[in-house]
């Protein structure tokens, strides 16, 4: 029974549910916040995400003739499932839902689900612009997908665990520093995975309207959304425990208490790393990431792969 | 470009052209060709003068006739105009000449409704599909 | 492969103006395209006629939201002919003022719609932010942002006193700082130019044979600026360079536009340093003489004329516009053939499009 509710206090609060959404909405916020002061703007109120996701909950939800609907339907929720259950695995501030032996890989596999779906949601809903997103996603998941997980292992390799939990908190120094050429694959990889500028080419305004997404509106388009933002939570939180060494500090203890902040302080660097690089660089075409893939992030996690392998050994 | 010498080389190729003195000059003249004489022209303008840049087409319904100018450009104006009667509104087409003549060609079919022959693309440009009130920059059409 | 239709506009984010173009793609690359114009056509050549000379102007005014200027100091210019006016200099002088500020205005705003489409946020946010430096000015001297109502027929009816000038010149410091980070972010950003070199290439060749116009003429290596090529007063006492460019894609228009900005900075400093004293404006009569002209002007985009017809009444009796957008757009289906979707945009912002100009 103890069990029961564990479990379910894990799904629905923390890292759940509750605590993920409101850590979606409040990076979504830092996010737009931290562009818009480096472009000279202000930015949003902090409610902002909030109000849109309210919206879009309540507008009228639509899809044309010829679309699947069920499966429209369920291609949001699946998204979302699977990036809640990844968050189960990934610790937080120290404390983790649920661990064993090989759980990074489920969680990479878990985190791709979305991936797949956005494909899927191009090919249902029918429209030109909706397929050709979809494709688009595709290929530039083949694209970031390989130097991603590659980069994602090295620190897997250097720390002899297959456990985020354990890579974690094995790392005695953090994996910025032994593994730096891994870390920042691993950071485009994200920009790549979670579709931000300036790699947000399958849903490029200017050229394929709002890509696989265009054709779906109210609780669906919510549903994608808030799926979106958390994978972007759980990608950043994946990265501080792979590579910033959790809710470590560098040399000295961190007593319980301070933990999560410690912790939080990394993932907002990060983030903030990522907004920066939004602003910093024009969208790329597909051919040009294609190539940027497979010729140079490709070769570069290979190598770093080799040597961490040397020197783990 | 010299006007004076393309103006003479107009006159000496067509006999019966015309340099109206009606035109107030900023820096353009105007050349009245006979109708017939367009092509010809624009290719002694190509191989003579090297003149190509035509600025665009104008269309006039004069009340008498229907006179096309074709403005031209490098440096100093030079229009060429022909008169068209009512009775035989069709010119050739020189978008082969000028591929940039094009557009302004199709405003002339669909604003005048002159023929324009041997146009590569003569659909309408501007009007809507369904229009069917006459041509806008026609006389006997009234101005809604 | 199969062939896919991709219908950009009347109505797509990337447009900020009604035009169709119909995309025959395959996979990504753009095989065919066909164009549809006239969603904004409001029929104003024929308007003009039912109207008074006096009456056309604010009618004039709004053939373009950008470059609304200079349409009517073109129009102006060409009745100023007709009826023998001779405008006061310092007319003539504020006039090239409005017109430069406006190419400024013109050529930022650009500069953001292209940074925009091609998904470089920042540059567009700057731009933007940097070209109400411009409008401000121009709000103050004429009271309109965009639509200025500064000709009258026989001069203008804005003047501009010593301490407002001052006031200006402080401002295009700024500006002109502004404007040469943008330069060099465009000459070193290594994103940007992945994404506009040799992309949508006219060569000289296809510039002379579509007659193209402007700036896209100038990226291409065709040297030509009415401004001077046709010298009118103030133009001809006032020292510009004409920016040109050799490779004749969207970077080589992007460098030729922002490099345009900075001369035109220059000229307004210029035509405020010499601005002559005495009226602004002579008085113009209500009828034209009966005669005919061409009246030609630089207009941001290039090249723009109009044919006025008079015939001794108070109303003209044709009256023809040319916008250079009108020679951009034909090019455009051989800049798309061979581009990829993801270059669609890039090609159509690069050549600077203004629809309700080409529709009129």
């Amino acid at each position: 029974m103890n069990d029961l509710l564990g479990s379910l206090f894990a799904l629905l609060v923390f890292p759940g549910l509750a605590f993920l959404s409101t850590c979606a909405l409040a990076f979504d916020w830092l996010d737009r916040r931290v562009i818009a002061r480096m472009q000279g703007r202000v930015g949003p109120p902090w409610f902002q995400p909030l109000a849109d996701l309210i919206k879009l909950l309540a507008k009228e939800d639509i899809l044309p003739t010829g679309a699947n609907e069920t499966v429209a339907a369920v291609l949001p929720m699946v998204s979302l499932a699977s990036v809640l259950t990844a968050a189960l695995y990934v610790p937080v501030g120290g404390r983790v839902a649920a661990s064993f032996e090989g759980d990074l890989i489920v969680v990479l596999f878990l985190l791709s689900i979305p991936a797949l779906a956005y494909f899927l949601a191009g090919w249902v809903t029918v429209g030109v612009y909706s397929v050709l997103g979809g494709n688009r996603s595709l290929l530039q998941y083949f694209s970031y997908e390989v130097p991603f997980l590659m980069a994602l292992s090295t620190p897997a390799i250097l720390n002899s665990s297959w456990s985020i939990a354990e890579i974690s908190a094995r790392q005695l120094t953090w994996g910025l520093f032994t593994l730096p050429l891994g870390f920042i694959l691993a950071l485009v990889g994200l920009i790549g995975k979670l579709k931000r500028d300036p790699l947000d080419i399958p849903k490029a305004k200017s050229e394929v309207v709002a890509g696989a997404l265009t054709e779906f509106s109210g609780r669906k388009l919510a549903l994608w959304h808030l799926a979106m933002s958390m994978q972007t939570v759980v990608g950043i939180f994946l990265l501080v425990n792979l590579f910033l060494g959790g809710s470590k500090a560098i040399f000295l203890a961190v007593p319980p208490p301070l933990a999560p902040v410690i912790f939080g302080l990394k993932a907002l660097t990060i983030l903030v790393l990522l907004s920066t690089f939004s602003v910093l660089y024009a969208r790329l075409r597909i051919d040009q990431l294609a190539r940027l893939g497979w010729r140079v992030l490709a070769p570069l996690a290979l190598v770093q792969i080799l040597v961490t392998v040397w020197m783990g050994g | 470009m010299d006007v004076a010498a393309v103006v003479q080389a107009l006159q000496a190729a067509f006999p019966d052209c015309d340099v109206a003195a009606r035109a107030v000059s900023i820096d353009d003249t105007f050349v009245t060709l006979p109708v017939g004489a367009l092509r010809t022209a624009i290719e002694l303008l190509h191989e003579r003068f090297d003149l190509y840049h035509l600025s665009t087409i104008t269309g006039i319904d004069t009340g008498e006739a229907v006179e096309i100018l074709y403005h031209f450009w490098d440096r100093r104006g030079l229009t060429l105009r022909i008169v068209l009667p009512y009775d035989a509104l069709h010119v050739a087409s020189v978008t082969d000449l000028i591929p940039g003549a094009a557009f302004y060609e199709r405003e002339i079919i669909e604003m005048l409704d002159v023929m324009v022959e041997g146009h590569p693309d003569p659909r309408p440009m501007l009007l809507p599909d369904d229009w069917d009130e006459g041509a806008p920059l026609r006389k006997q059409t009234e101005a809604v | 492969m199969t062939r896919v239709t991709i219908p950009i506009g009347p109505q797509h984010p990337l447009l900020k103006e009604p035009l169709s173009f119909l995309l025959t793609v395959e996979g990504e690359e753009v095989m065919e395209s066909v164009l549809r114009l006239g969603y904004v056509h409001r029929g104003i050549e024929r308007l003009c006629q039912e109207r008074t000379y006096v009456q056309n102007i604010p009618l004039i005014e709004r053939v373009c939201g950008i470059c609304s200027h200079v349409h009517t100091t073109t129009y102006c210019q060409g009745v100023e002919a007709l009826s023998g006016l001779e405008v006061p200099p310092r007319g003539l002088y504020l006039r090239a003022l409005m017109c430069e500020m406006e190419r400024i205005h013109s050529h930022l705003l650009w500069l953001g719609v292209l940074s925009k489409n091609m998904g470089f946020d920042t540059i567009f946010m700057y731009a933007w932010r940097d070209r109400e430096i411009v409008l401000d000015i121009m709000e103050e001297l004429s009271g309109g942002r965009v639509s200025h109502a500064v000709n009258v027929v026989g001069g203008v009816r804005i003047d501009l006193d010593e301490e407002h000038a001052r006031s200006i010149l402080t401002r295009f410091d700024v500006l002109e700082q502004q404007v040469e980070r943008a330069l060099e972010l465009i000459e070193y950003e290594p994103t940007l130019m992945a994404r506009t070199q040799g992309v949508g290439i006219l060569s000289p060749e296809q510039v002379r044979r579509y007659c193209v116009v402007g700036p896209v003429a100038r990226a291409s290596g065709v040297d030509i600026d009415l401004r001077r090529d046709l010298p009118r007063p103030p133009y001809d006492r006032l020292e510009f360079k004409v920016i040109t460019h050799p490779a004749g894609d969207v970077w080589a228009r992007t460098l030729v536009r922002v490099r345009e900005t900075r001369e035109s900075l220059h000229l307004c400093r210029q035509i405020i340093a010499q601005l002559p004293d005495g009226p602004t404006s002579v008085t113009a009569k209500r009828r034209v003489p009966e005669g005919e002209v061409v009246s030609r002007s630089e207009a941001p985009r290039g090249e723009v004329i109009y044919y006025i017809r008079s015939d001794d009444s108070d109303k003209p009796a044709r009256l023809k516009i040319r916008t250079p957008t009108m020679t951009a757009l034909i090019t455009l289906p051989d800049q798309l053939r061979g581009a990829t979707m993801a270059d669609v945009p890039v090609v159509l912002s690069g050549v600077d499009l203004c629809i309700a100009c080409a529709d009129r």
